[in-house]
């Protein structure tokens, strides 16, 4: 079903996460591959974000192995930083710096992490903007935008690193109705452009329209998934169907 | 009245050139209390990235439990007696120690106590997320804590430091106790000359009072600038 996408980008294997005595995920193994948009769905507290923030080692496995372009980022002697500037993440809440501009939030990383020049960072960014329409607001801090064009700079802000893979927990939950479709727009323009991403949403709109795959999460592990025809056509497991029922 | 008033400010004052007393302790105290203020935010700012860097990450065990025993110790024992320990004990058997050296220590040491819980309330106050932004685009912990936390704890507490500074002023004020010749014990040197208590104290405490004021105004403003930029 998947092998029609490029190679394993992303690969989970028995993945384990407990919390006190929560089991938030219970044995998940799964890959990503390239030029995939996998969308993962589910009840609250299933899982979902903290299997996504384990892709980064956000969250730190319990049990299980992350490898991220053939590397076993779980091993103790990787150095983390370097494959988290390759997977840009994007949070509910933005998480934009409040006490740097638009174009230092953008600016930040590139400069520090990547050893470009300012002026290279600055010209990136630029550009960067002007695809998402925001270009006037370089020298505005995150309190004078919208939400909406917050998550926008969010997505830029990882843009930036030029990362391989984007991350987004429910990006658009905490945007008022009329904002979610301008970071929607968005989304799927990176979709079209190839961008490999992983986002967790209830959107269900947006996964039918450019999710490659959807995932259905219950309890902490994988319960089903699919092409978005079969995965909303012909649900099988029950859970899902009754939580589709719920959000259709 | 008047005249009465005259004579005695002229007495207090002006004979012997005894408002030297009350000037050359005001910059003793300036000076005590801004050299203190200098290490006890070293001290403070030190104290607690150990501290938050535990709280976030379980790392420094053995630091951060000294950190705790001196936050303890200097929190729970009176600056007066801190200040006698450091002079007395630790320095008793150094023959000329200088005074001011010795004051500095002590209230530089025992403000940073107070520094370090102003700095780590305020690391503690930056959201979360923002850590985890950081972390997500590739900074590491020191990088993340340099670039993104701090600044954004800094301009949460520049007010509460200043306010500390301003406490620190008032805290000099017991030099005496080791026979440095601060503001306070410059006033109190006057009274013993004169039998007059009223005129040099009543000086003392408006100069306190002044430099107080002074402070505090520019810690309004200071407020006022850092909410009004507050993005
Ligand atoms: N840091 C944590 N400490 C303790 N428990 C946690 C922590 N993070 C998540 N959990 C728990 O793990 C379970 C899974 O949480 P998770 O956030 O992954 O769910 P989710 O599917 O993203 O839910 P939602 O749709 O509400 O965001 C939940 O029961 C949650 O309470
Ligand atoms: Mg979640």
């Amino acid at each position: 079903m998947t092998t029609s996408y490029g190679d394993t980008l992303i690969k989970v294997q028995d993945l384990h996460k407990i919390f006190g005595d929560l089991h938030a995920l219970n044995g998940i193994s799964e890959e990503i591959h390239k030029g995939e948009v996998v969308v993962i769905v589910g009840p609250s507290g299933s899982g979902k974000s903290t299997f996504l923030r384990s892709l980064n080692l956000l969250e730190e496995p319990s049990e299980g192995r992350v490898y991220f372009e053939g590397e076993d980022i779980t091993d103790k002697n990787v150095d983390i930083n370097k494959h988290r500037q390759k997977m840009g993440m994007v949070f509910q809440h933005f998480n934009l710096f409040p006490h740097k501009t638009i174009l230092q939030n953008i600016t930040l990383a590139p400069v520090k992490l990547l050893n470009k020049s300012k002026d290279e960072a600055k010209k990136r960014a630029m550009e960067l903007l002007c695809l998402v329409g925001l270009e006037e607001k370089a020298d505005a801090y995150p309190s004078q935008l919208s939400g909406g064009q917050k998550q926008r700079i969010a997505i830029v802000r990882s843009l930036a690193m030029d990362p391989d893979v984007m991350l987004f927990d429910e990006p658009t939950s905490a945007l008022d109705p009329e904002m979610v479709g301008e970071v929607l727009e968005l989304m799927k323009k990176l979709a079209r452009g190839g961008m490999t991403m992983v986002v967790v949403t209830h959107e269900m709109g947006f996964a039918k329209e450019v999710a490659t795959r959807v995932i259905f999460m219950d309890e902490g592990q994988i319960k089903e998934q699919g092409s978005p025809e079969e995965f909303f056509g012909n649900p099988k497991d029950e859970r899902l169907r009754e939580f589709l029922s719920k959000i259709l | 009245m008047f005249e009465e008033f005259q004579r005695k400010f002229v007495n207090n004052f002006i004979t012997s050139d005894r408002w030297q007393y009350i000037a050359d302790g005001l910059i003793t105290t300036l000076k005590v209390t801004f050299f203190a203020v200098i290490i006890g935010i070293i001290i403070g700012f030190l104290v607690a990235v150990v501290r938050s860097t535990y709280d976030k990450t379980g790392k420094l065990k053995i630091l951060n439990a000294l950190c705790k025993l001196y936050l303890t110790v200097i929190r729970g024992t009176p600056v007066v007696v801190q200040l006698l320990i450091i002079y007395f004990v630790i320095f008793g058997d150094v023959r000329d120690v200088s005074k001011i050296v010795v004051a500095v220590m002590a209230f530089g040491f025992n403000s940073g106590a107070y520094v370090a819980e102003i700095f780590r309330s305020g690391i503690m106050s930056v959201d979360s997320g923002q850590f985890e932004a950081g972390r997500s685009l590739g900074f590491n912990y020191v990088q993340t804590m340099r670039y993104i936390i701090m600044p954004q704890a800094f301009k949460n507490v520049l007010p509460a430091l200043c306010n500390e500074f301003i406490v620190l002023l008032k805290e000099t004020s017991v030099s005496g106790y080791i026979a440095l010749q601060d503001l306070t014990k410059g006033g109190d040197i006057i009274r013993s000359r004169t039998y007059d208590a009223l005129m040099p104290l009543l000086a003392v405490a408006i100069i306190y009072l002044t430099m107080v004021i002074i402070f505090t105004k520019f810690v309004e403003i200071l407020e006022r600038r850092l909410r009004s930029s507050d993005h």
